[in-house]
């Protein structure tokens, strides 16, 4: 393995750079590289390569904050749908974020703003929606995320499945009891309490 | 005296033939002698010698024809053939934008590509490690496969390395970082896997809710219906009955919920 290798039949596009095989069990992966490469040439770093994960971009993370302070304001003024666009817009920035940059930092801010337009759309009654983000949201940071599991627990509820939303609440209590939101975890403990009331009348 | 001289020097001249008889004769039988166990020690670290590299070869050759652990490399691969691509005759451009060389930024895409592969890799082997070896001591699997890990592991060192050392030559210590950024891009891309298999629920959630909805407003409109038509039903009554009818529907809804989910996980 160490001194050979397959030569793969290659050809280059000389406009666009974009390479291309003949072979098309690589296609999907050639695909993957030119996707990357358009990523390079757009990079204004020295010597053209990826920073070092560790300090980010600040330019990204302060357009994603404006978007958020925006939806955020929408929400207190009542105009959800706004709102829940704005957290669109938002979470597609957030998820468009290079490769190469740090993974946490993805996961914090997708977190939260799952979380918020799970809470725009459970204002609108859109319990599916708000079920499934609040998902995102926990599915991204499950420790330290007493709202995401309060909001998808409420949401399940809402459409009417008990049982689920117990056990789901269960899950989540497991999780937060040991967490940094110890403090605020009553109003999950609360909201558990319902639940096993209402299942045990049925 | 001439004679005495003369049987001195015939003494001497015989004593000097006995000697060189003497003593050409006895390094003959020497090395006569000698040839039998110099003949014994070379037959016996001959054979030794032939047993030792004819066992070492096919040693060689088994491990050589051992299932190597991971598929071929492709993203190796595609760098590598990039690096050896002759660019004007790669290009399709029709002569007068042919490109001089491939360029920079192509290669370190490759580059790093490459990383990325061999991080899932190593992740991979990580993880095979502790079970392998537990299994091993039981001897639940055998050794060959022990040793095809063994290779593969070894193959990673020497395919890390090798990619630190090109990622220098591309950029100074580019090397440091190339795998903190491939870590960060598998993070990523796991996370985007997970969270695309969450939202893909979406779709499935929203039709039954809207069924469901559906379902729960026909009822009540009947429930209504019903109430209206023998207007004797007591408040309390309905209000029971109300219950009734959400927990009623809320039975086989539920349940299929529960099974849908059951069945993706």
């Amino acid at each position: 393995m160490d001194e050979t290798f397959t030569l793969i039949p290659l050809a280059i596009d000389p406009s666009t750079k974009s390479i291309s095989t003949s072979n098309p069990a690589l296609s999907s992966e050639i695909d993957e590289l030119n996707k990357l490469h358009r990523a390079f040439v757009s990079l204004d770093t020295p010597n053209q390569v990826p920073p070092p994960p560790a300090p980010v971009n600040p330019k990204r993370s302060v357009q994603i904050n404006k978007m958020r302070e925006s939806g955020n304001a929408s929400y207190k003024k009542g105009s959800y749908g706004d709102a829940i666009k704005m957290y669109d817009l938002a979470i597609r920035m957030a998820s468009e974020r290079p490769g190469w940059e740090a993974s946490g930092l993805v996961r914090e801010e997708l977190s939260a703003l799952y979380n918020n337009r799970a809470m725009a759309q459970m204002s609108q009654q859109m319990w599916p929606e708000g079920a499934v983000d609040a998902e995102l949201s926990v599915e991204m940071k499950k420790v330290g995320n007493v709202k995401g599991w309060w909001r998808r627990g409420q949401c399940l509820r809402e459409m009417g499945r008990v049982e689920e939303a117990a056990e789901w609440v269960r899950g989540g209590l497991e999780f937060e009891r040991a967490g940094p939101e110890k403090a605020n975890v009553g109003e999950l403990e609360a909201l558990g309490r319902d639940l096993e009331a209402s299942l045990a009348k049925a | 005296m001439d004679d005495t001289n003369n049987t001195t020097f015939n003494s001497s001249s015989s004593n000097s033939t006995y000697d060189s008889w003497q003593s050409s004769r006895p390094p003959k039988s020497f090395w006569t002698n000698l040839t039998l166990p110099v003949l014994y020690l070379t037959i016996l670290i001959g054979s030794l010698y032939a047993f030792s590299s004819l066992y070492r070869k096919r040693k060689l050759q088994r491990a050589a024809s051992l299932e190597s652990w991971f598929s071929q490399h492709k993203q190796r691969d595609v760098y590598l053939s990039l690096l050896h691509l002759d660019p004007a005759e790669a290009s399709e451009g029709e002569g007068e934008k042919k490109l001089k060389q491939v360029p920079d930024s192509l290669l370190k895409a490759a580059l790093l590509r490459r990383a990325l592969e061999d991080i899932q890799r190593i992740v991979q082997l990580r993880g095979a490690k502790p079970a392998l070896q537990t299994l091993l001591q039981r001897g639940s699997v055998g050794d060959e496969l022990w040793q095809r890990f063994l290779r593969a592991e070894k193959e990673m060192e020497e395919e890390v390395k090798d990619v630190v050392n090109e990622a220098n030559a591309f950029a100074p210590n580019w090397g440091q970082t190339i795998f903190q950024s491939a870590n960060e891009m598998n993070q990523n891309i796991l996370l985007k896997q997970r969270a695309a298999e969450v939202s893909a629920q979406l779709e499935g959630e929203r039709a039954w809710w809207e069924g469901r909805r559906a379902g729960i407003q026909s009822d009540f409109m009947k429930e209504l219906e019903g109430e209206s038509k023998p207007a004797d039903a007591a408040p309390k009554k309905t209000s029971s009955d109300d219950d009734a009818v959400l927990v009623d529907g809320g039975g086989p809804g539920d349940q299929q919920g529960a099974r849908k989910r059951k069945g993706k996980k």
